[in-house]
């Protein structure tokens, strides 16, 4: 009998959180969170780490997966296709503010367990041409109302939502390639060889997570749909220091990054918002604010890794740095 | 023999390795390396429950952006008029070292003489940890949110009193509030201003969308007030603008099922070449059963 | 009586080519069959541990394989054009080169899409091409037309070897038991009697309509995979016309090769004449011009409009590619057409050296259209792992690729040990009709 209970209660809370609604999510995750911990054999380990004070004053590194279990609201492949009701998500991506302090990159990498050199979002640094001033150009994936990749699938591994998100289904992608060729922003990535990362099934896949990846099978950024459903911005939005990251649904016309919460219309009214290549007709849902009035000079960006800034070498503003010395 | 020194030896390098790292463990930041900071407050929410809230969070003394939460502390939540305890609950710390403890509109608080609430939140301490404690004072506000179409301008009404034991409303003066609109992710602030003599009125001259069914959320908020904590008044109204863009449900080359001229033409080139086959193996079959008879006159 | 008198002649003709290898075919036939292990080898390789052992990376998702791929399928499909023209419009000299031209055809379509196959990510839900098909999709267009096609041609190719296999069943009376029975099967009865003939003629001409009208489809369809897509080097209306034309000239260099291995090898001097080769030249002059002539509009186009990422397309061939360019796009047009062009300069020899350097040349400029068009997206790649940046070939690749074309030419060597390559039966009508036409001159056999 109590068996049943429990399990009623679960498949509620599942539909619940389905719906997209979030409030007291908080409440009920902390209740589940002490019996997580207190059964943790059962879970097996997701190899992330989380630390934390205990009231007798020990620093201990718990396993995420025993703190922070995913939500049982696991989506599906197949409820994935559907998409968040009556919801049309944009993203605004302030370049005025970006420093290139590549916070956005390391929570998306963490989030979605990616390697060091597996990015779904990338920074770019571009200069149009040799007098124009170099920008950082974070660039995820742009979710197309047109998308030329969703076009070429042959499996419909690879579809647009109603709330406008693309996603992949790694169970379903066989693996042609077709999509990345037909990117014509270089979105997407594949999984060239296998990595012990694929096979940790603590997580179930969802395509919504883009959790665990397979071999073979194409990768890209997601807009994070199960962070969405929860009420909170994409990982990329949250970890963004500087506020460079706006994210909300354009139904209701209102975009936040976590600070300030704006009018969407009016940022892009105001601001000179523009689309990334417009010219090739797939009407991205990621806008971007152009480099003017910049809050921090473009230097302040190469305060990373050397390997990093090797990337951008090619970048004529880059050569007369490195000529100079000042690299 | 051989096989045992290959033993010790295995045994002494895993010792080895577990020293190692231990001692690369007690490297690591210990509990002294942070300040502990404890802070408290209260929300009175529009359903007229209360949520008290504390924030336990260690706070690295040289790496300011070094934060550990406290997880699993239990708070106790006490309302305490003349030294007199009483204990409204408990609530351990979450994994993001916040305790919160929500407390129905049924629940009676005591009061002191002017009308002042007084909650304490109080960690005992452990062998380790130092014990916590915070107390605030505040006054049960009475906000009301009230929205009118007058003159076909949609205006915000927000009232807010006290009232005391004899149940007399006063009026509240110099409050600061913010009235915002949900969105799906956070509130948007519209309008802020102050009340005066109890009450403020907010004209909403822009447009906004509200959901599918023009409905949309607002929020009259008073923050961090000294006297009144978090107060949060909300109306849902159907004053929204939202249109929908229909263009849903039609073949394209994205969508699953594809533009119906491409199936036509498919069909028609399948069938044609198909047909074709069909036709071809057809007379080849004549072609063998001219061949069996020619061979079965033969033999005859 | 006469015509039972010479089938039997021929048979008797031909029958040491089937039925005695030599000691050099079988070593060859060894060598084939080694390089073709290397690649089974190179294939596991790859299964065991993913496509990691490739040079394809994010940026460049598609490398040889598919270049191997289209140059096949592009093959193929050329023979079946071809072949399928010989057939409709009743070529005088076309029964020297028809078999050889089918079997082309045939083999070059099943080892085509095995490449496709070496470049798919999950071969373990290929079947999911079926259980969830995307009509929008190229792919599917292309997955469909190549069955389509593959089928079509092993009919067409069995239409035509019916009447040969009636000979051989006739006819072969000392060759084993098995060879008897399998003809006896093949020939499904067919006794060449004058309606049998007429039903065979009649489908056979319709299926080689069809062959041509599907070999039209099937290219451009190959062609869209690239043109319709966003990138620069790619996005061409010109593409299909362009392929149908680069396919048929790699596919009229591969027949002249072949002739001329399989007239030398084989001693087929009295059948395979100049008078092919020199037909086969100025037919391949013909094309190679065509070719040169889509070439050149191809890249004048963009290099005149040069938008930017077209610029820079042509930016990386000019210089990291520039001589695979030159080779492809200069050496590859113009030496075929300095040496075809000339009459005196059209020997057999000559030709067939023009062919495979049109051969080389057609290669590389798939090559040159589907790498660097990679390499130089509209964002510019910026990585620090150098093959993220630029494609190699891997050995896995290459050792796959000879085997795709060892794989060709041992399957082509077992084909003629079956079937006569030069069809018995053709010469046989053609004696015929010549018979019935010329009374005044002596029969001379067209071959």
């Amino acid at each position: 009998m109590e068996n049943k209970k429990t399990e009623n209660g679960s498949t509620n809370r599942r539909k619940f959180l389905k719906l997209g609604l979030m409030s007291s999510v908080t409440a009920v995750a902390g209740a589940s969170l002490i019996s997580n911990l207190v059964n943790d054999e059962e879970v097996k380990p997701s190899g992330e780490k989380m630390r934390l004070l205990t009231p007798d004053g020990k620093i201990v590194e718990v396993d995420a997966s025993n703190v922070n279990k995913y939500p049982e609201a696991l989506i599906t492949p197949e409820e994935s296709r559907k998409g968040i009701p009556n919801r049309k998500f944009v993203m605004v991506i302030d370049l005025a503010k970006c420093k290139n302090a590549r916070k956005c990159v390391e929570g998306c990498q963490k989030a979605h367990k990616l390697d060091y050199n597996e990015e779904f979002m990338k920074v770019q640094l571009i200069q149009d041409n040799p007098e124009a001033s170099p920008y950082w150009l974070p660039k995820p994936c742009f979710h197309c109302d047109e998308p030329p990749c969703v076009t070429v699938c042959p499996t419909g591994a690879t579809f647009k939502r109603e709330d406008n998100i693309v996603l992949i289904d790694n169970d379903r992608c066989i693996g042609c390639k077709f999509c990345i060729t037909s990117c014509p922003y270089s979105a997407r990535q594949f999984n060239w060889g296998h990595k012990d990362k694929f096979d940790d099934k603590s997580q179930p896949y969802s395509p919504e997570t883009s959790v665990p990846a397979a071999e073979g099978t194409v990768m890209k950024c997601d807009f994070c749909p199960d962070m969405l459903r929860q009420g909170k911005l994409p990982h990329c939005a949250s970890s963004c220091p500087m506020g460079v990251i706006y994210f909300g649904d354009k139904n209701e016309d209102i975009v936040t990054n976590g600070e300030e919460t704006v009018r969407f219309s009016k940022l892009i009214e105001d601001r000179g918002g523009y689309r990334h290549l417009e010219h090739l007709g797939t009407k991205p849902n990621v806008y971007y604010l152009p480099a003017v009035n910049r809050q921090f000079p473009l230097e302040r960006g190469f305060n990373i890794d050397e390997d990093i800034i090797e990337r951008y070498k090619d970048v004529p503003y880059v050569q007369q740095l490195k000529k100079d010395g000042k690299i | 023999m051989k096989r045992n020194i290959f033993k010790k030896a295995t045994s002494i390098s895993f010792i080895l390795a577990l020293l190692f790292s231990i001692s690369t463990f007690s490297q690591e930041l210990t509990v002294d390396d942070y300040k502990l900071s404890f802070s408290f407050k209260t929300i009175k929410k529009f359903d007229n429950s209360r949520v008290l809230e504390v924030t336990f969070i260690g706070k690295n003394r040289e790496d300011r952006k070094d934060k550990i939460p406290v997880y699993d502390a239990e708070i106790k939540f006490f309302n305490i008029v003349n030294g007199e305890e009483i204990l409204l609950g408990t609530a351990k710390t979450s994994n993001e070292g916040i305790a919160q403890l929500i407390l129905s509109e049924k629940q009676k608080y005591l009061t002191d003489s002017d009308g002042y609430i007084n909650f304490t939140a109080r960690f005992e301490g452990s062998e380790t940890l130092d014990s916590e404690e915070e107390e605030i004072l505040v006054k049960d506000l009475q906000l009301h949110l009230e929205l009118k179409e007058i003159d076909s301008v949609k205006t915000i009404f927000v009232k807010a009193f006290t009232i005391d034991s004899l149940g007399v409303e006063t009026p509240v003066e110099e409050l600061d509030v913010i009235i915002s609109i949900e969105g799906m992710l956070s509130k948007m602030k519209i309008k802020e201003g102050t009340i005066e003599n109890g009450e403020i009125e907010f004209e909403l001259l822009q447009n906004i969308p509200g959901d599918i069914d023009k409905n949309f959320t607002v929020y009259a908020q008073i923050l961090d007030n000294d006297e009144f904590g978090d107060v949060i008044q909300k109306q849902t109204v159907n004053w929204g603008t939202f249109t929908k863009i229909a263009s849903e449900d039609e073949n394209k080359l994205w969508s699953e099922a594809a533009p119906i001229w491409m199936y036509i033409v498919l069909t028609i080139l399948l069938v044609g070449v198909w047909a074709n086959y069909v036709y071809t193996v057809i007379h080849l079959i004549k072609i063998k059963k001219e061949g069996k008879n020619l061979e079965l006159s033969n033999k005859e | 009586m006469n015509i039972e008198t010479r089938k039997r002649e021929l048979v008797k003709e031909f029958s040491p080519l089937i039925e005695k290898t030599t000691k050099v075919s079988k070593i060859w036939m060894a060598i084939l069959v080694a390089i073709i292990l290397v690649g089974i080898y190179s294939f596991f390789v790859q299964l065991f541990k993913g496509h990691e052992v490739t040079g394809m990376r994010d940026n460049v998702v598609w490398g040889v394989y598919i270049i191997n791929f289209i140059f096949f399928v592009c093959l193929s499909y050329s023979g079946a054009f071809i072949s399928g023209i010989l057939h409709f419009f009743k070529t005088p000299w076309k029964n020297s080169i028809s078999r050889i031209v089918e079997i082309i055809t045939v083999l070059s379509l099943i080892i085509g899409p095995i490449f496709i196959l070496l470049c798919i990510g999950r071969l373990d839900r290929l079947h999911y091409l079926f259980l969830y098909p995307r009509i929008q999709s190229p792919i599917t267009w292309d997955i469909i037309a190549i069955m389509t096609d593959l089928i079509g041609c092993f009919i067409y190719l069995y239409l035509t070897f019916i009447p040969d296999f009636a000979i051989l069943r006739d006819h072969s009376d000392d060759a084993p038991k098995w060879r008897q029975k399998l003809y006896k099967f093949l020939a499904i009865g067919y006794q060449d009697t004058e309606s049998q003939r007429e039903t065979l003629h009649k489908i056979t001409r319709t299926m080689s309509a069809m062959i041509i009208a599907l070999a039209i489809v099937a290219y451009s369809v190959l062609a869209w995979i690239f043109s319709l897509t966003l990138q620069p080097g790619w996005n061409s209306s010109i593409f299909a016309p362009y392929f149908i034309i680069a396919g048929l000239y790699s596919g009229v260099s591969v027949i002249i090769i072949a002739m001329y291995l399989i007239r030398k090898y084989y001693h087929l001097e009295h059948y395979i004449r100049k008078v092919h080769f020199v037909s086969g030249g100025i037919i391949l002059l013909i094309l190679s011009l065509l070719y040169g002539y889509f070439t050149f509009s191809e890249y004048f186009s963009r290099w005149f409009s040069h938008k930017t990422h077209d610029t820079n397309l042509l930016n990386t061939l000019f210089t990291r590619y520039f001589w695979e360019f030159v080779f492809a796009n200069y050496i590859g047009v113009l030496v075929p057409v300095v040496i075809l062009f000339f009459k005196k300069l059209r020997t057999i020899k000559s030709i067939t050296f023009a062919s495979i350097i049109a051969i080389l040349g057609l290669w590389l400029n798939r090559y040159l259209i589907v790498v660097p068009t990679l390499e130089t997206p509209y964002l510019p790649i910026q990585d620090t792992r150098a093959e993220f940046v630029h494609y190699t070939a891997t050995w896995v690749e290459w050792s796959l690729s000879f085997a795709g074309v060892a794989a060709f030419i041992l399957f082509f060597i077992l084909i003629m040990k079956l079937v006569p390559i030069i069809p018995m039966s053709g010469i046989i009508d053609n004696e015929r009709s010549s018979k019935v036409k010329s009374t005044l001159t002596k029969p001379v056999t067209e071959s």
